[in-house]
Protein backbone atom coordinates (compact mmCIF):
# COMPACT_ATOMS: atom_id res chain seq x y z
CA UNK A 1 0.00 0.00 0.00
CA UNK A 2 1.29 3.30 -1.05
CA UNK A 3 1.40 6.30 1.23
CA UNK A 4 -0.77 9.26 0.13
CA UNK A 5 -0.04 12.64 1.74
CA UNK A 6 -3.42 12.34 2.37
CA UNK A 7 -3.73 9.32 4.30
CA UNK A 8 -0.77 10.85 6.61
CA UNK A 9 -2.62 13.79 7.22
CA UNK A 10 -5.84 12.03 8.78
CA UNK A 11 -3.21 10.48 10.49
CA UNK A 12 -1.70 13.26 11.99
CA UNK A 13 -4.94 14.72 13.40
CA UNK A 14 -5.87 12.06 16.21
CA UNK A 15 -1.64 12.10 17.14
CA UNK A 16 -1.93 15.65 18.08
CA UNK A 17 -5.75 15.89 19.42
CA UNK A 18 -4.17 12.96 21.59
CA UNK A 19 -1.76 15.32 23.15
CA UNK A 20 -4.31 18.23 23.59
CA UNK A 21 -6.95 15.78 25.48
CA UNK A 22 -3.63 15.09 28.13
CA UNK A 23 -3.18 19.24 28.46
CA UNK A 24 -6.96 19.84 29.21
CA UNK A 25 -7.02 17.02 31.80
CA UNK A 26 -3.94 17.58 33.24
CA UNK A 27 -4.80 18.81 36.32
CA UNK A 28 -5.65 15.01 37.08
CA UNK A 29 -2.12 13.88 36.39
CA UNK A 30 0.03 16.32 35.65
CA UNK A 31 3.48 14.38 34.87
CA UNK A 32 1.61 12.26 32.85
CA UNK A 33 0.17 15.27 30.77
CA UNK A 34 3.95 16.75 30.23
CA UNK A 35 5.23 13.86 28.78
CA UNK A 36 2.72 12.91 26.58
CA UNK A 37 2.12 16.50 25.30
CA UNK A 38 5.46 17.99 25.51
CA UNK A 39 7.53 15.33 24.80
CA UNK A 40 5.86 11.85 23.36
CA UNK A 41 3.47 13.45 20.55
CA UNK A 42 6.02 16.03 19.39
CA UNK A 43 8.98 14.25 18.53
CA UNK A 44 6.41 11.28 16.99
CA UNK A 45 5.41 14.57 14.81
CA UNK A 46 8.91 15.51 14.06
CA UNK A 47 10.28 12.24 13.13
CA UNK A 48 7.44 12.00 10.55
CA UNK A 49 8.49 15.89 9.62
CA UNK A 50 12.08 14.87 9.25
CA UNK A 51 11.41 12.13 7.02
CA UNK A 52 9.09 14.24 5.11
CA UNK A 53 11.99 16.67 4.38
CA UNK A 54 14.49 13.37 3.91
CA UNK A 55 12.64 12.58 1.36
CA UNK A 56 10.76 15.44 -0.41
CA UNK A 57 13.13 18.21 0.19
CA UNK A 58 15.42 18.12 -2.53
CA UNK A 59 13.23 17.63 -5.57
CA UNK A 60 11.02 20.44 -4.27
CA UNK A 61 10.03 24.06 -5.94
CA UNK A 62 10.38 27.38 -4.41
CA UNK A 63 11.71 28.44 -0.98
CA UNK A 64 11.62 30.73 1.83
CA UNK A 65 13.00 33.76 -0.37
CA UNK A 66 9.82 35.21 -1.15
CA UNK A 67 6.21 34.44 -0.69
CA UNK A 68 5.84 33.56 -4.11
CA UNK A 69 8.42 30.66 -3.77
CA UNK A 70 6.80 29.71 -0.40
CA UNK A 71 3.32 29.30 -1.97
CA UNK A 72 5.64 27.30 -4.29
CA UNK A 73 6.63 25.05 -1.78
CA UNK A 74 3.50 24.35 -0.38
CA UNK A 75 1.61 23.49 -3.37
CA UNK A 76 3.56 20.14 -3.38
CA UNK A 77 1.47 18.39 -0.88
CA UNK A 78 4.14 16.37 0.79
CA UNK A 79 5.66 19.79 2.10
CA UNK A 80 2.13 20.95 2.55
CA UNK A 81 1.74 18.26 5.05
CA UNK A 82 5.18 18.48 6.27
CA UNK A 83 3.99 22.10 7.39
CA UNK A 84 0.99 20.88 8.78
CA UNK A 85 3.09 18.69 10.87
CA UNK A 86 5.15 21.52 11.65
CA UNK A 87 1.93 22.70 13.07
CA UNK A 88 0.70 20.83 15.31
CA UNK A 89 4.29 19.73 16.44
CA UNK A 90 5.13 23.24 17.66
CA UNK A 91 1.41 24.07 18.65
CA UNK A 92 1.25 21.40 21.15
CA UNK A 93 4.47 22.33 22.36
CA UNK A 94 3.64 25.99 22.83
CA UNK A 95 0.36 24.34 24.63
CA UNK A 96 2.65 22.06 26.82
CA UNK A 97 5.00 25.07 28.06
CA UNK A 98 1.30 26.98 29.32
CA UNK A 99 -0.03 24.48 31.30
CA UNK A 100 3.69 24.35 33.20
CA UNK A 101 3.90 27.73 33.36
CA UNK A 102 0.51 28.01 34.29
CA UNK A 103 1.23 25.36 37.09
CA UNK A 104 3.94 27.00 38.48
CA UNK A 105 2.10 30.69 38.52
CA UNK A 106 -0.62 29.37 40.12
CA UNK A 107 -3.07 30.54 37.15
CA UNK A 108 -6.02 28.36 37.80
CA UNK A 109 -6.76 25.89 34.86
CA UNK A 110 -10.43 27.08 33.94
CA UNK A 111 -8.65 30.21 32.77
CA UNK A 112 -5.72 28.15 30.72
CA UNK A 113 -8.50 26.28 28.65
CA UNK A 114 -9.26 29.49 26.79
CA UNK A 115 -5.95 30.09 26.11
CA UNK A 116 -5.47 26.11 25.02
CA UNK A 117 -8.26 26.36 22.96
CA UNK A 118 -6.81 29.65 20.58
CA UNK A 119 -3.63 28.12 20.49
CA UNK A 120 -5.06 24.66 19.20
CA UNK A 121 -6.72 26.58 16.74
CA UNK A 122 -4.82 30.12 16.00
CA UNK A 123 -1.22 29.01 17.53
CA UNK A 124 0.02 32.71 18.04
CA UNK A 125 -3.15 34.02 19.44
CA UNK A 126 -3.05 31.55 21.82
CA UNK A 127 0.03 32.81 22.96
CA UNK A 128 -0.41 36.11 22.62
CA UNK A 129 -3.77 35.45 25.18
CA UNK A 130 -1.82 33.66 27.61
CA UNK A 131 1.02 36.31 27.71
CA UNK A 132 -2.46 38.79 28.53
CA UNK A 133 -3.62 36.46 31.17
CA UNK A 134 0.10 36.64 32.61
CA UNK A 135 0.49 40.27 32.63
CA UNK A 136 -2.80 41.04 33.72
CA UNK A 137 -2.33 38.55 36.73
CA UNK A 138 0.88 39.54 37.54
CA UNK A 139 -0.17 43.13 38.40
CA UNK A 140 -1.80 43.36 42.06
CA UNK A 141 1.05 41.04 43.33
CA UNK A 142 3.78 44.00 41.53
CA UNK A 143 1.77 46.47 43.02
CA UNK A 144 1.87 44.98 46.63
CA UNK B 1 43.37 -13.74 37.33
CA UNK B 2 41.49 -14.55 35.15
CA UNK B 3 37.33 -13.03 34.53
CA UNK B 4 34.80 -13.65 32.17
CA UNK B 5 32.71 -10.70 30.99
CA UNK B 6 29.19 -12.40 31.87
CA UNK B 7 29.90 -11.42 35.35
CA UNK B 8 30.73 -7.92 34.43
CA UNK B 9 27.70 -5.23 35.02
CA UNK B 10 25.71 -4.47 31.72
CA UNK B 11 26.00 -0.60 32.93
CA UNK B 12 28.84 -0.02 32.29
CA UNK B 13 28.09 0.08 28.54
CA UNK B 14 27.58 3.68 29.34
CA UNK B 15 30.44 4.57 30.99
CA UNK B 16 33.48 2.59 29.61
CA UNK B 17 33.65 4.24 26.09
CA UNK B 18 30.80 7.10 26.80
CA UNK B 19 31.03 8.78 23.53
CA UNK B 20 31.37 5.80 21.66
CA UNK B 21 28.11 4.77 23.47
CA UNK B 22 26.20 7.69 23.26
CA UNK B 23 26.88 7.61 19.20
CA UNK B 24 25.65 4.54 18.76
CA UNK B 25 22.60 5.72 20.29
CA UNK B 26 22.47 9.09 18.41
CA UNK B 27 23.03 6.75 14.64
CA UNK B 28 20.04 4.87 16.31
CA UNK B 29 17.67 7.54 17.10
CA UNK B 30 18.41 9.21 13.61
CA UNK B 31 17.72 6.16 11.96
CA UNK B 32 13.48 6.61 12.95
CA UNK B 33 13.43 9.43 10.52
CA UNK B 34 15.30 7.69 7.70
CA UNK B 35 12.86 4.51 8.18
CA UNK B 36 10.08 7.20 7.59
CA UNK B 37 11.62 8.75 4.17
CA UNK B 38 12.17 5.21 3.52
CA UNK B 39 8.75 4.41 3.17
CA UNK B 40 7.55 8.06 1.76
CA UNK B 41 9.83 8.05 -0.38
CA UNK B 42 9.58 5.93 -4.33
CA UNK B 43 12.99 7.60 -5.88
CA UNK B 44 15.59 4.69 -6.88
CA UNK B 45 19.25 4.95 -6.99
CA UNK B 46 21.32 2.20 -8.88
CA UNK B 47 17.98 0.48 -9.48
CA UNK B 48 17.08 0.84 -5.58
CA UNK B 49 15.01 2.75 -2.64
CA UNK B 50 16.79 5.45 -2.17
CA UNK B 51 16.85 5.32 1.73
CA UNK B 52 17.94 1.64 1.62
CA UNK B 53 21.72 2.08 2.31
CA UNK B 54 21.88 5.14 4.02
CA UNK B 55 19.38 2.52 6.51
CA UNK B 56 22.11 -0.39 5.99
CA UNK B 57 24.80 2.47 7.13
CA UNK B 58 22.78 3.28 10.29
CA UNK B 59 22.44 -0.35 11.29
CA UNK B 60 26.05 -1.13 10.70
CA UNK B 61 27.03 1.80 12.67
CA UNK B 62 25.26 1.49 15.40
CA UNK B 63 26.23 -2.15 15.90
CA UNK B 64 29.94 -1.37 15.20
CA UNK B 65 29.67 1.38 17.91
CA UNK B 66 27.92 -0.33 20.33
CA UNK B 67 30.33 -3.64 20.24
CA UNK B 68 33.49 -1.06 20.60
CA UNK B 69 31.78 0.31 23.48
CA UNK B 70 31.08 -2.78 25.04
CA UNK B 71 34.15 -3.99 24.67
CA UNK B 72 35.60 -0.73 26.03
CA UNK B 73 36.13 -2.97 29.66
CA UNK B 74 38.59 -5.04 28.17
CA UNK B 75 41.00 -2.40 27.81
CA UNK B 76 43.34 -2.17 30.41
CA UNK B 77 42.80 0.71 32.61
CA UNK B 78 45.04 3.36 31.76
CA UNK B 79 44.39 2.76 28.58
CA UNK B 80 40.84 3.70 28.49
CA UNK B 81 41.61 6.31 30.53
CA UNK B 82 44.41 7.61 28.64
CA UNK B 83 44.14 11.21 26.63
CA UNK B 84 45.22 9.47 23.57
CA UNK B 85 41.91 7.18 23.19
CA UNK B 86 39.77 9.90 24.73
CA UNK B 87 40.50 12.28 22.13
CA UNK B 88 40.36 9.59 19.22
CA UNK B 89 37.00 8.51 20.47
CA UNK B 90 35.70 11.98 19.48
CA UNK B 91 37.48 12.29 16.11
CA UNK B 92 35.94 8.67 15.50
CA UNK B 93 32.07 9.84 16.45
CA UNK B 94 32.93 12.85 14.11
CA UNK B 95 33.81 10.52 11.71
CA UNK B 96 30.62 8.86 11.96
CA UNK B 97 28.60 11.64 11.86
CA UNK B 98 30.32 13.24 9.23
CA UNK B 99 30.09 9.64 7.02
CA UNK B 100 26.34 9.71 8.03
CA UNK B 101 25.93 13.34 6.93
CA UNK B 102 27.35 12.44 3.67
CA UNK B 103 25.42 9.76 3.23
CA UNK B 104 22.34 10.77 4.26
CA UNK B 105 22.72 13.77 2.41
CA UNK B 106 23.44 11.70 -1.35
CA UNK B 107 20.32 10.31 -0.62
CA UNK B 108 17.92 13.35 0.37
CA UNK B 109 19.63 15.07 -3.33
CA UNK B 110 18.82 11.43 -4.93
CA UNK B 111 22.35 10.82 -5.96
CA UNK B 112 25.19 8.15 -5.46
CA UNK B 113 27.30 8.50 -2.42
CA UNK B 114 29.94 6.04 -3.15
CA UNK B 115 31.36 5.93 -6.65
CA UNK B 116 30.15 9.47 -7.48
CA UNK B 117 32.56 11.21 -9.64
CA UNK B 118 30.81 14.24 -10.90
CA UNK B 119 31.38 17.89 -9.79
CA UNK B 120 31.84 18.38 -6.13
CA UNK B 121 31.26 14.86 -5.16
CA UNK B 122 34.20 13.91 -6.62
CA UNK B 123 35.92 15.89 -4.71
CA UNK B 124 34.44 14.70 -1.42
CA UNK B 125 34.61 10.75 -2.36
CA UNK B 126 38.35 10.36 -1.33
CA UNK B 127 37.99 12.32 1.74
CA UNK B 128 35.10 10.01 2.80
CA UNK B 129 37.69 7.26 2.14
CA UNK B 130 39.93 8.42 4.96
CA UNK B 131 36.94 9.47 7.61
CA UNK B 132 35.57 5.62 7.11
CA UNK B 133 39.09 4.98 7.70
CA UNK B 134 39.68 6.83 10.58
CA UNK B 135 36.54 5.21 12.23
CA UNK B 136 37.73 1.40 11.14
CA UNK B 137 40.94 2.44 13.05
CA UNK B 138 38.96 2.13 16.27
CA UNK B 139 38.91 -1.29 16.22
CA UNK B 140 42.66 -1.03 15.59
CA UNK B 141 43.55 1.17 18.48
CA UNK B 142 41.53 -0.85 20.75
CA UNK B 143 42.42 -4.41 19.71
CA UNK B 144 46.29 -3.36 20.17
CA UNK B 145 45.09 -1.58 23.73
CA UNK B 146 43.19 -5.24 24.95
CA UNK B 147 46.65 -6.77 24.35
CA UNK B 148 48.07 -5.55 26.95
CA UNK B 149 45.02 -6.49 29.82
CA UNK B 150 46.85 -9.12 31.30
CA UNK B 151 43.49 -9.54 33.81
CA UNK B 152 41.66 -11.09 31.31
CA UNK B 153 41.35 -14.81 30.05
CA UNK B 154 44.00 -15.29 27.61
CA UNK B 155 41.78 -17.13 24.92
CA UNK B 156 39.21 -14.51 25.29
CA UNK B 157 42.17 -11.46 24.93
CA UNK B 158 43.71 -13.13 22.38
CA UNK B 159 40.35 -13.25 20.04
CA UNK B 160 38.88 -9.76 21.13
CA UNK B 161 42.87 -8.24 19.74
CA UNK B 162 42.94 -10.83 16.54
CA UNK B 163 39.01 -9.94 16.28
CA UNK B 164 39.73 -6.27 16.51
CA UNK B 165 42.73 -6.12 14.66
CA UNK B 166 41.72 -7.70 11.73
CA UNK B 167 38.55 -6.09 11.44
CA UNK B 168 40.61 -3.09 10.77
CA UNK B 169 42.93 -4.87 8.48
CA UNK B 170 40.74 -6.55 5.96
CA UNK B 171 37.77 -4.19 6.38
CA UNK B 172 40.29 -1.67 5.12
CA UNK B 173 41.72 -4.21 2.39
CA UNK B 174 38.02 -4.98 1.06
CA UNK B 175 37.32 -1.62 1.32
CA UNK B 176 39.92 -0.66 -0.78
CA UNK B 177 39.50 -3.27 -4.05
CA UNK B 178 35.85 -1.60 -3.74
CA UNK B 179 37.13 1.54 -3.85
CA UNK B 180 39.44 1.13 -6.70
CA UNK B 181 36.43 -0.25 -8.97
CA UNK B 182 33.52 2.17 -10.25
CA UNK B 183 30.56 -0.09 -8.58
CA UNK B 184 30.17 -3.00 -5.91
CA UNK B 185 29.14 -5.21 -8.70
CA UNK B 186 31.65 -7.00 -11.06
CA UNK B 187 29.75 -8.09 -13.71
CA UNK B 188 26.42 -6.78 -15.23
CA UNK B 189 23.66 -8.05 -13.82
CA UNK B 190 20.45 -8.88 -16.02
CA UNK B 191 18.20 -10.55 -13.96
CA UNK B 192 18.73 -8.46 -10.69
CA UNK B 193 18.25 -11.89 -8.58
CA UNK B 194 19.86 -10.72 -4.83
CA UNK B 195 20.37 -12.62 -1.34
CA UNK B 196 17.10 -11.53 0.78
CA UNK B 197 17.97 -8.92 3.42
CA UNK B 198 21.52 -8.53 2.58
CA UNK B 199 21.29 -7.42 -1.48
CA UNK B 200 23.96 -9.13 -2.72
CA UNK B 201 23.71 -10.02 -6.17
CA UNK B 202 23.45 -13.98 -7.05
CA UNK B 203 24.31 -13.13 -10.74
CA UNK B 204 27.68 -11.35 -10.38
CA UNK B 205 30.76 -10.50 -8.21
CA UNK B 206 29.65 -8.78 -5.16
CA UNK B 207 32.45 -7.12 -3.31
CA UNK B 208 29.95 -6.32 -0.20
CA UNK B 209 30.22 -9.80 0.42
CA UNK B 210 33.84 -9.54 1.60
CA UNK B 211 33.57 -6.51 3.35
CA UNK B 212 30.64 -7.34 5.29
CA UNK B 213 32.37 -10.60 6.78
CA UNK B 214 35.77 -8.55 7.03
CA UNK B 215 33.87 -6.08 9.43
CA UNK B 216 32.37 -8.80 11.64
CA UNK B 217 35.34 -10.39 12.67
CA UNK B 218 34.80 -8.43 16.16
CA UNK B 219 32.26 -10.87 16.69
CA UNK B 220 33.33 -14.06 15.39
CA UNK B 221 36.37 -14.54 16.83
CA UNK B 222 35.48 -13.07 20.22
CA UNK B 223 32.28 -15.39 20.28
CA UNK B 224 34.56 -18.12 19.95
CA UNK B 225 37.26 -16.69 22.44
CA UNK B 226 34.22 -16.27 25.19
CA UNK B 227 32.81 -19.62 24.67
CA UNK B 228 36.24 -21.30 25.29
CA UNK B 229 36.84 -19.17 28.61
CA UNK B 230 33.39 -20.16 29.61
CA UNK B 231 33.92 -23.96 28.96
CA UNK B 232 37.43 -23.39 31.00
CA UNK B 233 39.46 -23.78 27.57
CA UNK B 234 40.14 -20.07 28.17
CA UNK B 235 44.10 -20.63 29.50
CA UNK B 236 44.47 -24.14 27.57
CA UNK B 237 47.48 -24.01 24.74
CA UNK B 238 44.20 -26.09 22.98
CA UNK B 239 42.43 -22.63 23.45
CA UNK B 240 44.95 -20.06 22.03
CA UNK B 241 45.52 -22.72 19.10
CA UNK B 242 41.73 -22.92 18.24
CA UNK B 243 41.82 -18.70 18.49
CA UNK B 244 44.80 -18.59 15.85
CA UNK B 245 43.49 -21.30 13.61
CA UNK B 246 39.56 -19.86 13.45
CA UNK B 247 41.65 -16.53 12.48
CA UNK B 248 43.38 -18.31 10.04
CA UNK B 249 40.31 -19.52 8.73
CA UNK B 250 38.91 -15.98 8.41
CA UNK B 251 41.48 -14.08 6.72
CA UNK B 252 41.21 -17.53 4.26
CA UNK B 253 37.17 -16.59 3.80
CA UNK B 254 37.76 -13.19 3.29
CA UNK B 255 39.95 -13.59 0.89
CA UNK B 256 37.93 -16.36 -1.32
CA UNK B 257 34.89 -14.38 -1.08
CA UNK B 258 37.02 -11.25 -2.48
CA UNK B 259 39.00 -13.50 -5.19
CA UNK B 260 35.09 -14.95 -6.12
CA UNK B 261 34.14 -11.43 -6.16
CA UNK B 262 36.85 -10.46 -8.51
CA UNK B 263 36.20 -12.88 -10.59
CA UNK B 264 32.86 -12.23 -11.45
CA UNK B 265 31.40 -14.95 -9.87
CA UNK B 266 28.24 -14.93 -7.01
CA UNK B 267 28.35 -16.18 -3.38
CA UNK B 268 25.52 -18.60 -3.64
Amino acid sequence: MQMTPEMLFQLSGPVALLGWLALVLSPLRPALAQVVAGVVVPLVLSVGYAGLILAHWAGAEGGFGSLADVAALFANPWLLLAGWLHYLAFDLLVGAWIVRRARAEGVHHALVLPCLALTFLFGPIGFFAFSVLRLTLSRPKVAQ
Amino acid sequence: MTTIPSSLPVSRFWTDAPVLAMAALAVAATALPVLVAHGLDARRVMDEPVWLKPLKFHIALVIYLATLAFYARFMPEAARMGRGWQVFSVIVAASVVLELVWIDGAAMLGVRSHFNHSGLWAVVYPVMGVVAITLTAASLWMGLAIRGNDMLDPALRLSLVLGLVLTFVLTVGAAGFLAGGTGHLVGTPVTGAKVPLMGWSREVGDLRIAHFIAAHALHALPLLGWALAVLGLGGTAFGLVAVWGAAVLYVAVVVATLAQALAGMPLI
